[in-house]
């Protein structure tokens, strides 16, 4: 069993963590400031755009806190610190490297490709129709973002960033249309998505089995602000404006929700997973890096860096995998490991019981 | 061993006793064609060597009650259910970095390049959790991967069920079961414990001729 000295986050710990508590106050600090100045002390501020204030501020305090707990676990931390090393020892060409990185793993995330096409195409649905709509919802709620008629044509509008004008545009045109429906376009990408999704969840055996309620959870919380915002479309459009005030609390309620959500629900990965980059980098600087032999085998298996890393991480964590006499158990290969199992259990039998 | 499917109160248990293992291969045919990672099979068959023994190694993941893969995981991909199965790593969570992979003590996580992903053996929950067994045991012809309860295994197998092993300074307890004779030495002693097996000398031939 593990030794009782472990120095990882402990899940049973209910008080605040105080950086984290300090990472997300900074951060509120900076939404708030980010408002009063992008909307030119408020003049812009749309203050029926309150409540989704308030939940870009929950959601903010809770990323920045729960993120800056998670990169405190052992693991993440060494990570973390070996990604930016890996990045600092051969800056320029890591620079050039990470357009095509970002593009490739977080943008066109191709990795999910290969393991199923459907999969891939709902979740590239529901990651731009979520860009999409974070670009428009962020700067219009916190004030960054307004539009203004053109002298007195009604119909001829031009796109404010704070105080500075912008893009003109006509209401009529295709920009002006899509202009209006930007959030409308990405309720129908996150909803194709989700359905998607869905049909996989609700089918397939496999993923029932290995089902989780954030799963679920997540989905109905898409869902739900893509339907509550297209039915304010719906009200605007077809129905004269009928149950519109209905509709956009409900609408409101939604998204306030969906946003103190992310921190805390499976939507957290969306900042968990560009880690990968890190990754990236540390790998290739373990290849050129010499490797580590395993010490029963003497065959390379791994990094030493690597290896070292974990060497360093495990006892923090409260696991000693060291060995009587000098040595470590982490530095026999995974092949070994089984054999080793194998001959271990096998000499304990006297016969084919 | 009963092929119809376990109720709640009946609480199988998988053995995997590697001393049985023939290396005929169907039980990673049949991993393969789990419902939680279709057609990749996930379980270790290892040939030692032949040069010196006969024995294979039949490897499927050992669901530690105290996992070393889920705790030194950067992305907290790797969670464990209720019933103590270590799932397979969360596909949004997962990074690729290989921590697990290098650092489970059994040697069972695999770095799949492909999809940037670890997957591992989930103890086919898609199959267990309706009381069903993994697909490797409903196919192993030794019973080397074996899945009944207690009171199954007294009645049909010699031995004693055991789930604690010692890698270096660490104890490690396991979910998966393995077969011993003799429970008085304790935990199996991965590392320094004798490396040769029965089997090398079946019939006691080179012991006799020493």
């Amino acid at each position: 069993m593990r030794g009782a000295m472990v120095a990882n986050v402990s899940s049973a710990d209910n008080r605040l963590d105080r950086r984290g508590l300090t990472w997300g106050l900074v951060g509120v600090a900076v939404v708030i400031a980010l408002t009063f100045i992008g909307s030119d002390r408020l003049v812009w501020f749309d203050a029926a755009l309150t409540g989704y204030l308030f939940g870009v501020i929950f959601s903010v305090f809770g990323i920045l806190y729960r993120y800056s707990v998670w990169l405190r676990r052992p693991p993440t931390k060494m990570l973390h610190r070996r990604g930016w090393d890996a990045f600092r020892q051969r800056k320029a060409r890591n620079a050039a490297a990470l357009p095509s990185l970002v593009a490739t793993n977080i943008l066109a995330q191709s990795f999910i490709r290969r393991r199923s096409f459907a999969r891939w195409v709902a979740h590239q649905l529901v990651f731009w129709g979520c860009i999409l709509a974070g670009l428009v919802t962020i700067p219009l709620t916190l004030g960054l973002l307004h539009f203004e008629s053109v002298g007195q044509q009604a119909d001829h509008y031009q796109v404010y960033l704070s105080r500075v004008g912008t893009l003109k545009f006509d209401a009529p045109s295709i920009f002006g249309w899509l202009m209006f429906h930007a959030l409308d376009i990405s309720a129908v990408l996150v909803l194709g998505g989700v359905f998607i999704f869905l049909r996989r969840r609700l089918r397939d055996p496999g993923a029932m089995a290995v089902e989780r309620s954030g799963d679920f959870l997540a989905l109905a919380g898409l869902f739900a602000v893509s339907v509550t915002g297209l039915m304010l479309t719906v009200s605007s459009i077809w129905l004269h404006g009928q149950y519109y005030s209905a509709l956009n609390t409900i609408h409101a309620l939604t998204v306030i929700l969906g946003l103190a959500y992310i921190p805390f629900g499976k939507l957290f990965h969306i900042f968990q997973r560009p880690g990968n980059l890190g990754v990236a980098y540390y790998k290739q600087a373990n290849e050129e890096g010499p490797a580590q032999e395993c010490r029963r085998c003497g065959e390379p298996f791994a990094s030493v860096q690597q290896i070292s890393d974990l060497k360093e991480i495990l006892p923090q964590l409260g696991f000693d995998y060291s060995i009587e006499g000098g040595g470590h158990y982490q530095e026999t290969c995974p092949r070994c490991r089984r054999a080793q199992v194998t001959l271990a259990q096998s000499v304990r039998v006297g016969g084919f019981g | 061993m009963k092929l119809a499917h376990y109720g709640l109160g009946e609480m199988p248990v998988f053995v995997v006793d590697q001393s049985r293992c023939i290396g005929c291969e169907a039980c990673v045919q049949a991993c393969a064609e789990c419902g939680t990672h279709r057609g990749r099979s996930l379980i270790h068959l290892d040939r030692i060597d032949r040069a010196t023994t006969t024995q294979t190694a039949p490897m499927v993941c050992m669901h530690c009650v105290d996992p070393t893969c889920a705790e030194v995981c950067p992305a907290d991909a790797i969670k464990q259910t209720e019933a103590g199965v270590v799932q397979s790593s969360l596909k949004p969570r997962c990074i690729g970095c290989s921590n697990c992979v290098l650092a489970c003590p059994f040697g069972v996580p695999k770095y799949v390049a492909e999809f940037d992903q670890m997957m591992k053996c989930d103890m086919c929950q898609d199959r267990t959790s309706e009381g069903y067994a993994p697909m490797c045991a409903s196919v192993c012809p030794s019973e080397a991967l074996w899945y009944g309860t207690k009171d199954e295994f007294r009645e049909r197998r010699t031995g004693a069920l055991i789930r604690e092993y010692r890698f270096g300074s660490q104890q490690v307890r396991t979910k998966v079961y393995t077969v011993i004779d003799d429970m008085a030495e304790g935990p199996i002693d991965v590392v320094t414990g004798q490396q040769r097996s029965w089997l090398d000398d079946p019939f006691g031939l080179e012991e006799a001729e020493t």
